[in-house]
């Protein structure tokens, strides 16, 4: 990429754009989003104002937005209207923490596990009840409650006893409900399984990658936690088959979390997702949160060798899916539906303003409340800097409009954020607040050192790579990959019309 | 300090032995945040201080955090300064030139975010009939405040301030 000197470079023809180098072209993105990939000698042209008005790339421009005088401002409006849409609802992701308990040891644990004898850290009925009641007081019409651990299934009793209680709930507040529970699987009997279909929980697990590494990183002792995770994820995926339900579309999904002996392995990894039937693939790096913060030394690596490993593992997963195998990376998608969709998907690490309080909040085991599931993990670290109430005591209004909650809400705004007010990919970005307190001290984080923007801004490089150089076949990949189609079946009965504005996929603590 | 092989000593020099390099830009051509935001771009891998150097130019100093710097390796960091700055500087003012339009952009987009008034900001609402200081006539109805010239010796009603009638005889 190459700039004029700063006297020849002209302003008013265009808009606001911003740009960044992708290989020997230029990406340009316009504030709602809108991109174009140019190559110098059409960017050197652009930003000078000398595109002849009856060119082919003047063409371009103006279809795209880019250019001052062809300014579709009310086709800009719905844009930014569509991607920032979530603005518009309360929180509604309510993530339920039944308690701390796991049976399984996980090297990188995010959740501060208890032993299984911390019987204290069971949420109780009660708690339970309140937790539901207050969930039911967002003013979102779309409610997701999860369940979370430790292992949920360790204190099934009280999964049953608030699903129960929430369905009663919800026959006079008529929310849109949906129930998912974030499990190792490893406790799950028959009678469990059965009593879970039945009320349509989602269920979501963990796989690290083939056995050994899967079983090194998850502890299950006595015997291997894959071989647990794995029989019953066919199981499930049987009972849905049996059911009736589109197998493509009804199936396990299943979550990595990648460390130092991930990396290696990209091949094998996605060999072990596509032979068990999933069809995603979240490749997400490790976090900083819980154990992870003592044995990071052990698991982390540089975030350049983690992109290596994303490019090759995608590169496959593309590779694979020209082929016909359905596999997606889930990083990709939400990017791409951000870039080629123009809308949102409210993944709720990767939007701003951010998640914490406005699109989500998560429920200890204790009742209190927290901004997000991260706050809760530094809550279980020893600090509570993002606990912004009690079910048993706030008021909504007063947790929503907690002052952490603004707090967070405009240190994510990536408007008012050095470096990314600049950034050329401002418009798809997101960083967690929660992320850049624990590894930078402050809720404003300084994107620069942040690894998350590393990764992010890394992944997003590659996406465009693909899309400005790619074959047609590898082009027509990144498209399908933003196809949404609705769980509808998970649903609770009484629910209408198209489910939510979108949640955060359901992701397994380990 | 030294100067750089290939730049203009005025612009920058170089301390190789203390792995600094220092340059000077001029104020008319760079603005601040232009500056900053350049500056800013460099955290990861420098220690950075941005500075007046006289009434026409900043100066900034970059120290890069390894050891180990060469005349070579500084050299690069002026040259990706110079390029980033320039960069900033472009997108600076193409913010600025356009920060009404997506200010409306965004204003537009949102607007309705909020969604109606509830009963909890209802009971806030002042309902009692505690009068209140109305120095324009606002509240006032347009018969109270123009309605009826004033005769003779009348008061002039409240709010009136010239002859409505623009001083006809």
């Amino acid at each position: 990429m190459r700039l004029a000197p700063l006297g020849e470079l002209a302003t008013r023809h265009a808009v606001a754009f911003r740009f960044r180098a992708i290989g020997d072209r230029v990406l340009v993105t316009n504030p709602e989003g809108r991109w174009l990939v140019l190559t110098a000698d059409e960017f050197d042209a652009y930003t000078r104002d000398r595109v002849p008005a009856d060119s082919p790339l003047h063409a371009r421009l103006a279809g795209a937005n880019f250019l001052a005088d062809h300014y579709d401002l009310r086709a800009a409006v719905e844009m930014v209207r569509a991607r920032k849409r979530f603005v518009h609802h309360g929180p509604n992701l309510h993530m339920a923490v039944v308690t701390l308990r796991c049976n399984e040891t996980c090297v990188y644990c995010h959740a501060s596990r208890a032993d299984m004898d911390a019987v204290h850290t069971d949420m109780t009925r009660e708690v339970a009840e309140q937790t539901v009641d207050f969930i039911f007081k967002t003013t979102s019409p779309f409610v997701t409650i999860e369940f979370q651990g430790g292992e949920p299934l360790v204190n099934f009793p009280v999964v049953q006893h608030l699903i129960e209680y929430a369905l009663d709930k919800n026959r006079a507040a008529k929310k849109q409900l949906e129930f998912t529970m974030v499990s190792n699987l490893a406790m799950m009997d028959d009678a469990k399984l059965e009593y879970l279909l039945s009320k349509k929980v989602q269920l979501c697990t963990s796989i690290d990658g083939p056995a050994p590494l899967h079983d090194k990183q998850r502890v299950l002792p006595m015997a291997s936690s894959y071989d647990h995770a794995s029989r019953w994820i066919k199981r499930i995926n049987d009972a849905y088959a049996a059911a009736g339900l589109d197998p493509t579309l009804y199936h396990v999904e299943a979550l990595l979390t990648t460390t130092r002996a991930t990396l290696p392995q990209w091949k094998e990894v996605v060999d072990t997702y596509v032979a068990l039937g999933c069809r995603a693939l979240f490749l997400r790096p490790i976090d900083p949160f819980g154990f992870a913060a003592k044995t990071g030394p052990k698991l982390e690596y540089p975030r350049r060798e983690y992109l290596e490993f994303y490019r090759r593992a995608v590169d496959y997963m593309i590779e694979l899916h020209g082929r016909g195998t359905e596999i997606l990376e889930r990083y990709a998608a939400i990017f791409l539906t951000k870039i080629l969709g123009g809308v949102d998907p409210n993944f709720l690490d990767v939007r701003w303003p951010a998640g914490a309080g406005l699109g989500a909040l998560a429920y200890g085991y204790d009742g209190r409340i927290f901004t997000c599931d991260e706050g809760r993990m530094l809550d279980a670290m020893g600090d509570d800097a993002f606990a912004i109430g009690h079910v048993a005591t706030s008021k909504y209004r007063d947790v929503v409009g907690h002052e952490t909650v603004r707090a967070v809400t405009i240190a994510s705004n990536l408007d008012a954020t050095p470096d990314c007010v600049d950034c050329t990919y401002q418009p798809y970005c997101g960083v967690p607040p929660s992320h850049s307190y624990k590894t930078q001290g402050t809720i404003f984080g300084r994107m620069r050192e942040s690894a998350l923007c590393e990764v992010y801004k890394g992944i997003q490089d590659y996406l465009f790579e693909k899309l400005a150089t790619g074959d047609a076949a590898t082009r027509a990949t990144l498209e399908r990959w933003t196809t949404h189609r609705p769980r509808e079946h998970f649903l609770q009965d009484g629910a209408t019309g198209s489910p939510g504005p979108g949640t955060k996929p359901v992701a397994p603590r380990p | 300090m030294a100067s750089l092989p290939s730049i203009p000593g005025e612009l920058a020099s170089a301390d190789v032995a203390s792995g600094v390099v220092r340059l000077t830009v001029r104020e008319e051509l760079y603005p601040l945040d232009a500056v900053f935001a350049a500056a800013f771009t460099f955290i990861k891998d420098c220690w950075v201080v941005v500075d007046r150097a006289d009434a026409a130019h900043w100066a900034i100093a970059l120290t890069p955090k390894t050891a180990g710097a060469n005349a070579e390796l500084l050299e690069q960091w002026v040259g990706g300064f110079a390029n980033e700055l320039l960069a900033c500087a472009y997108r600076h003012r193409l913010a600025k030139d356009h920060r009404a339009t997506v200010e409306a952009v965004t204003a537009a987009a949102l607007a309705g975010a909020l969604g109606p008034p509830s009963l909890d900001e209802l009971e806030d609402f002042d309902f009692s009939n505690e009068a209140f200081e109305d120095p324009l006539g606002i509240a006032m109805s347009w018969e109270d405040k123009y309605g009826k010239k004033a005769k003779a010796g009348d008061a002039a009603p409240a709010g009136s301030t010239d002859d409505d009638d623009g001083g006809a005889p």
